[in-house]
């Protein structure tokens, strides 16, 4: 049972990533009292699993890292993982919310010693690195997980392994029996930073995501490319291992696409340039084809665009792929499409391709709260006549980083002026 | 403050396998006053905390020294209130997880972290955090009365703060003022620009003081203490401000560069501003003869998205245009628009508005301008069509409006010119250069801040005062000063009502903040701040030139007169001056060089180097963490002195380190360059810069120049750890033991 | 006139006003997905996306003598493609139809393709390219057909080779004598819609 005490002052964010851990930050540094709770067993979110920003090529865990300390001086915090949101009611100035959190099966006097993981045999797929490897069953969900303790997998809860992890610990951090449980809170505002999700690949059907090994989506590269990613940062291909010669990127895979998501999701085009550069920067022989409608490079992320045009071995090409097929004998893809610019059929063949899939909002989906205004696509609308629950990031328009963490801060301030009208 | 001091070994966790803690404590303690020293199997574990809550609360402890984990993680659990200074030691992943156990070499890591924890224990004090003499105030100046300088200044009034905007037109608006409509979220139709009732919301609001036909002549102070002076009708008047937002946004690129277009030449090429005036007064016709439009073409990236002009996008032009493309159609249903395009960039759920304008009719052309002419009273456009793969002809066009892009307000014309140092390669005959976009002395007039570093803020290349962090957009080089909106960098009316929301939030965080002595970010809650003993000052000016806040000014003997509410606590300064004068309450040269002395130096015939790694805690200490928790190996010769940022190295760490035998000196700090990454901007290029002058020290001592290395480590190079270290051994190796051992 | 094209909208303005389904074009976002999911691609002058271009920029003869406005089999795999959900089928049906009224005929060859692959249909259930393509070749007499086989053997080999076109003719579909029935249906219906 969590002791946290909150008032009708309070503040309570959804959602432990960039967004979140932003919002939550900023109305904590301007001395509110702020509930941050997350899902994971980690903070971090989406951003914890990218190698590299665009355009500067830095490491997230760099900025995540500031963020972590801020939150750890500062006592106006509590967060919370493994935290849902099991109900909301009320309304602005005084919401009444009933926490679910999850059983980790290992309480605060973990250490980290990974003692559990050495005794543990059973494997679980690596939800961090999207199934791209397994990882043991009783584990740290990523090397800069924050807070730093272990999960165990309840898979193994009831299982000889478990019992295993249980006895090798020397600190008595490992409760089988914990159960889910609930805590009740009272708030004056609510943000929700809840992210996103990869649209789905397999309902794009004509790509053959999940049928074909050499297809992959633009998260797992970003794992892929991570030296603590399935791979150790080596680009391979998935059916045999084999380092990439040829590679395409597929924009718009589901984005500005009515059969899929209408929108464009703003940071695709970007995304793939910069894992253009990873590809380069490993496999200096490797070629480059991205198709595209159009490329969406605003402000001064031109730079980079015209960065990586410079790179002859990266070449742009204007059009959307129309079929993938794959050779089976050697795992080679075929690309079909249009090239708009010469009027040329392509076909083209490539060790691998990844998808630039979009970012689909995680709505407000709870049973009986208070409604909250969304667009046709799901993205949360901060209308001031509904006031008291506020969208932040991802969840209001798909966004980069930067504009992500500008909308977080600007959240926190609404969610701060919803207490200051009590 | 009178010290108890205890110190707490944990075993847990390896530690006790690895080390000898008796002799430990015996030996890492020995020239230090300790009242207290126990071991604890699982320090961490309730029991483990208890007991040094009992010694905190029956003998007095008030400075605890925990040797066990990485400080980075249970600060939780050893948070003992703010009267007991804290020392973690760290004994797992530096030393236990990465080094053979009951080795003498790590049994001697063990001791010298000891005791360097130790010394800088003794040295620490409790922060006071600085209270200025003037009144502390919070509310918010904002200048710019344009949609972000308006938003901000009623988002700062909804939270109950007040705003003061300074807007030099005589009314407020700005460029929403101008417009007819806006498109916006959610981009199906057009919009009510919503100029007036905000003007209207804004002049009804009690809590801000609307300042029209004026401008900032005068900012001085800091944080929590501006004073403003403003011009107000050819007034002066005061003003006194926490924070402050600099929504001062955006003029059009001037098409008279844009001669190649039309520009000039023919009275029927305008600018989408142009354009935009024009709707807004009612009727859309052709400027030379008055006549209606019937067919219009719209040229895109006019300017932007070109080397020779901006080379930027300026992100809103692509759904301007399909906006004017509308009014057009509305004015006349049977009119055609054409759209000359490179990419069509309606990003997000803005692509709906580039469906609306598909629907409408709007004929896109993907391709670049050739040729804009007139034949026969009507213009005609050449175009290199991409799509068609020729060069195409639109004609009997009667407006050609040119999209033009976005440039800062900051951004000066003409470059201004500085007399330049005396070292500098491109200076003109007269001694003169161009001052560079990062200097305060770049931008146009806006705030008139009264620092010796210049009056504004400083910008991004292209004039665009924006952050240069991914993670932090509203970081700027002048503490507590935010921009927002437009001037900022190009975005649309939806994104600049947020962005001047965000930066509303962050000047009221600053006051808040700042108003108890505490730090704003990266360091945001450290109530320590620099102290400077002043009459050791020679006058050097290396403080108020380097501090990348700022903070510092001078008088006329330059002496520095510090500003601690405008202060990061980065301590670069302290990092700076060649006469150690500044200090903070747990962080100065003395400590740390009190902490290097504690490190035990072998004699020469024992064979055991000793190397001082200067490492910064924002990037490379948690890496080295991180390779500690993968348990790689490394040398067990190293000694680990964390920095607030390598910026804070001062030099005199080097050469009383080699001096006493120390036989080399890493440094690890974050990238710099162009694509920067230390958390002080400048830190880590200005350790960088200071240590290029070690030479002298070594040339001094005689000794080799290897033996001094600043290497970059971001946060997930931990792989790459063991061998840097390893070559800086090797390294090391091949130039033999210093000298100075023994001496 | 200078010799260059000229966009002129009143085109446009004609086939959003008169063809059926010609507003749909306007959503056109030029991404070449119909063209690149098209089976006949190898075979017209202009795919859907061009024409979808040709249209906007005015070039009525070319648009209208085209023979890829007569090749529309109605397979439906641009229109399930298509990002803007463009029934690029209909579109090209009512070209076709308008091509008609407005006196242009068919060229020979796309009368005979269509011919053949609706024959194909017809008696397989699915099309066989080879065959296909080689009917519709000689269908002009042996020399013709020897010709255009060499015109488009670049174009067979790499169908081949892409597994895109098999050398052994394609076998019949299960229940083709349902689709049979399907196909008599519609083309009942289709009366004085279809271009053959």
């Amino acid at each position: 049972m969590a002791d946290v005490q909150t008032t009708n002052q309070s503040i309570l964010v959804v959602g432990g990533g960039m967004s979140g851990i932003t919002s939550a930050l900023e109305a904590a540094e301007a001395g509110y009292d702020v509930v941050l709770v997350e899902k994971n067993p980690y903070l971090g979110g989406r951003v914890a699993q990218l190698y590299q920003y665009f355009p500067k090529l830095c490491p997230p865990n760099c900025g995540l890292e500031i963020n972590f300390r801020r939150m750890r001086q500062n006592s106006k915090i509590r967060f919370f993982t493994m935290a849902e949101v099991a109900n909301i009611s009320g309304s602005e100035g005084n919401y009444n919310v009933t926490i679910k959190l999850s059983p980790r099966y290992v309480n605060d006097k973990c250490t980290c010693c990974g003692k559990c993981s050495d005794a543990c045999e059973a494997e679980i797929d690596n939800t961090f690195n999207f199934g791209m490897d397994k990882i043991k069953a009783a584990y740290l969900p990523h090397e800069f997980a924050f807070p730093m303790r272990y999960v165990i997998d309840p898979s193994i809860v009831e299982t000889e392994d478990g019992k295993k992890c249980q006895e090798v610990c020397e600190y008595g951090a490992i409760e089988l029996d914990m159960a889910e449980s609930t805590f009740d809170l009272n708030v004056g505002a609510v943000v929700w930073a809840a992210g996103w999700n990869p649209y789905e690949a397999e309902k794009i059907d004509y790509y053959g995501f999940g049928e074909y090994p050499n297809v992959i989506t633009n998260v797992m590269m970003e794992r892929m490319a991570s030296p603590n990613g399935p791979t150790q940062g080596k680009i391979l291909r998935p059916s045999d291992g084999k380092e990439v010669k040829n590679i395409a990127f597929i924009q718009c895979a589901g984005s500005r696409d009515e059969n899929h998501l209408p929108y464009c999701s703003g940071i695709c085009c970007l995304a793939s340039m910069k894992q253009a550069t990873y590809v380069r920067e490993r496999h200096p022989d490797c070629d480059i084809s991205i198709f595209f409608i159009d490329i969406r490079a605003l402000d001064r992320l031109e730079d980079f665009y015209t960065k990586v045009q410079e790179d002859e071995k990266i070449q742009f090409i204007k059009s959307k792929i129309a079929n993938i097929s794959e050779d089976e004998a050697t795992g080679n893809l075929l690309l079909e499409g249009e090239n708009t610019r010469t009027g040329e059929q392509l076909r083209m063949t490539f060790d691998m391709a990844v998808l630039a899939t979009g970012m689909v909002p995680n709505k407000i989906d709870i049973a009986g709260a208070p409604e909250v205004a969304a667009d046709e696509y799901g993205f949360v609308i901060n209308d001031p006549e509904k006031a008291g629950i506020y969208g932040a990031g991802c969840v209001r328009r798909p966004t980069d980083v930067a504009s992500s963490v500008a909308d977080a801060t600007s959240s926190a301030f609404k969610a701060i002026q919803s207490i200051a009208r009590r | 403050m009178d010290k108890k001091t205890a110190v707490y070994i944990c075993t847990g966790c390896g530690i006790g396998d690895a080390l000898n803690v008796e002799q430990l404590l015996e030996e890492g303690t020995e020239e230090f006053t300790i009242d207290v020293s126990k071991d604890h199997p699982c320090l961490c574990g309730v029991e483990g905390v208890e007991v040094i809550k009992k010694d905190i609360a029956d003998e007095g402890i008030n400075t605890v020294i925990i040797g066990a984990c990485s400080y980075r993680v249970n600060y939780d659990v050893f948070n003992f209130g703010p009267d007991v200074i804290v020392e973690r030691v760290n004994l797992r992943e530096q030393v236990a997880w990465v080094m053979p156990p009951e080795d003498e070499n790590t049994q001697e890591l063990a001791e010298d972290n000891l005791r360097m924890g130790c010394s800088k224990a003794k040295d620490t004090q409790l922060p006071e955090p600085f209270k200025a003499e003037e009144e502390y105030s919070k509310d918010v100046l904002v200048v710019g009365g344009g949609i972000a300088g308006m938003t901000a200044a009623l988002e700062t009034a909804k939270a109950g703060y007040k705003a003061i905007l300074v807007e030099k037109e005589d009314k407020l608006g700005g460029f929403l003022g101008k417009m007819k409509q806006s498109v916006t979220m959610p981009y199906k139709e057009l919009a009510d620009t919503g100029a007036a009732e905000m003007i209207a919301a804004v002049e009804a609001e009690e809590k801000i003081k609307v300042y029209t036909s004026s401008t900032v002549e005068k900012i001085s102070g800091g944080p929590g203490i501006f004073s403003v002076d403003i011009k107000n009708n050819g007034n002066a008047v005061n003003e006194r401000a926490g924070a402050v937002v600099q929504a001062t946004g955006w003029v059009p690129y001037d098409a008279n560069k844009l001669d190649h277009l039309g520009y000039g030449k023919f009275k029927d090429v305008i600018t989408n501003v142009e354009m935009e005036e024009m709707a807004a007064a009612g009727k859309i016709t052709r400027p030379s003869d008055g006549s209606p439009v019937k067919n219009v073409l719209f040229i895109q990236c006019a300017g932007s998205r070109d080397p020779e002009h901006l080379p930027y996008c300026s992100s809103v032009c692509c759904l301007v245009s399909m906006k004017q493309a509308t009014y057009v159609k509305e004015q006349d249903p049977e009119a055609v628009n054409y759209v000359l395009y490179k990419d069509v960039r309606t990003v997000g759920q803005a692509e709906d508005f580039y469906r609306k304008a598909q629907q409408d009719g709007n004929i896109f052309i993907r391709g670049a301008a050739t040729e804009v002419g007139e034949a026969g009273g009507k213009l005609f456009v050449e175009a290199d069509d991409e799509l068609l793969g020729e060069n195409v002809k639109i004609e009997d066009l009667d407006l050609v409006v040119l999209a033009v892009g976005m440039v800062p307000a900051s951004k000066p014309a003409v470059t201004p010119r500085i007399k330049a140092p005396a070292d500098a390669e491109n200076a003109d005959e007269e001694g003169m250069i161009e001052v560079l976009p990062d200097s305060g002395f770049f931008a146009n007039s806006a705030l008139n801040l009264a620092y010796r570093q210049g009056p504004e803020l400083p910008t991004l290349k292209y004039g665009f005062p924006d952050s240069h962090f991914i993670c932090f957009p509203y970081e700027t080089r002048r503490t507590g000063i935010y921009s927002a909106g437009c001037v900022k960098r190009p975005m649309e009316t939806a994104k600049a009502l947020d962005d001047a929301a965000g930066a509303a939030m962050k000047a009221v965080q600053c006051s808040e903040l700042t108003a108890v002595g505490k730090a704003v970010h990266p360091r945001s809650g450290d109530m320590t701040y620099p102290e400077f003993n002043m009459n050791r000052c020679t006058q050097c000016k290396r403080c108020t030139e380097e501090c990348p806040f700022g903070a510092i000014n001078e008088d006329e003997k330059a002496n520095p007169l510090p500003n601690p509410t405008r202060c990061r606590r980065c301590g670069v300064c302290m990092g700076a001056c060649p006469e150690r004068i500044i200090s903070f309450k747990n962080y100065s040269v003395g400590m740390i060089g009190n902490m290097i002395k504690s490190v035990n130096v072998p004699e020469e015939d024992e064979e055991k180097p000793r190397v001082i790694c200067l490492i910064c805690e924002n990037d490379a200490l948690p890496a080295l963490d991180m390779a500690g928790i993968k348990r790689m190996k490394w040398s067990p010769y190293v000694r680990f002195v964390q920095m607030r940022c390598l910026g804070s190295m001062n030099l005199v760490w080097i050469a009383d380190s080699l001096s006493r035998g120390i036989d080399g000196i890493l440094l690890m700090g974050c990238r710099h360059g162009d694509d920067y990454q230390c958390h002080f901007v400048k830190g880590s290029e200005l350790a960088n810069t200071r240590l290029s002058k070690v030479s002298e020290t070594l040339d001094r001592l005689a000794l080799e120049s290897e033996r001094v290395k600043f290497v970059e480590v971001g946060i997930t190079d931990y792989e790459k750890i063991p061998k840097i270290i390893d070559d800086f051994m090797e390294t090391i190796e091949e130039v033999g033991p210093n000298p100075y051992k023994g001496w | 006139m200078e010799n260059k094209m000229g966009y002129n909208a009143s085109f446009a303005e004609e086939v959003f006003r008169n063809v059926d389904s010609g507003d749909e074009i306007k959503m056109c976002m030029n991404c070449g997905v119909c063209a690149a999911s098209c089976p006949l691609r190898e075979h017209m002058d202009y795919p859907p996306r061009q024409i979808f271009s040709l249209i906007r920029a005015g070039k009525r003869e070319e648009v209208l003598g085209s023979q890829s406005i007569m090749l529309c089999t109605s397979c439906y795999t641009c229109v399930v493609k298509c990002p803007r959900s463009i029934p690029v089928m209909d579109v090209m049906h009512g070209l076709a139809h308008y091509a008609l009224k407005k006196g242009y005929t068919p060229r020979i060859e796309a009368a005979r393709f269509g011919k053949e692959f609706w024959n194909q249909v017809y008696r397989r259930g699915r099309v066989d390219e080879r065959d296909l393509a080689q009917r519709a070749y000689f269908a002009g007499g042996f020399w013709e057909g020897v010709k255009k086989i060499l015109e488009f053997a670049d174009v067979g080999i790499k169908l081949v080779l892409h597994r895109r076109m098999k050398l052994i003719p394609e076998k019949k579909i299960k229940g083709i004598s349902t689709l049979r029935k399907m196909l008599d249906k519609a083309e009942m219906l289709d009366k004085g819609r279809s271009v053959q």
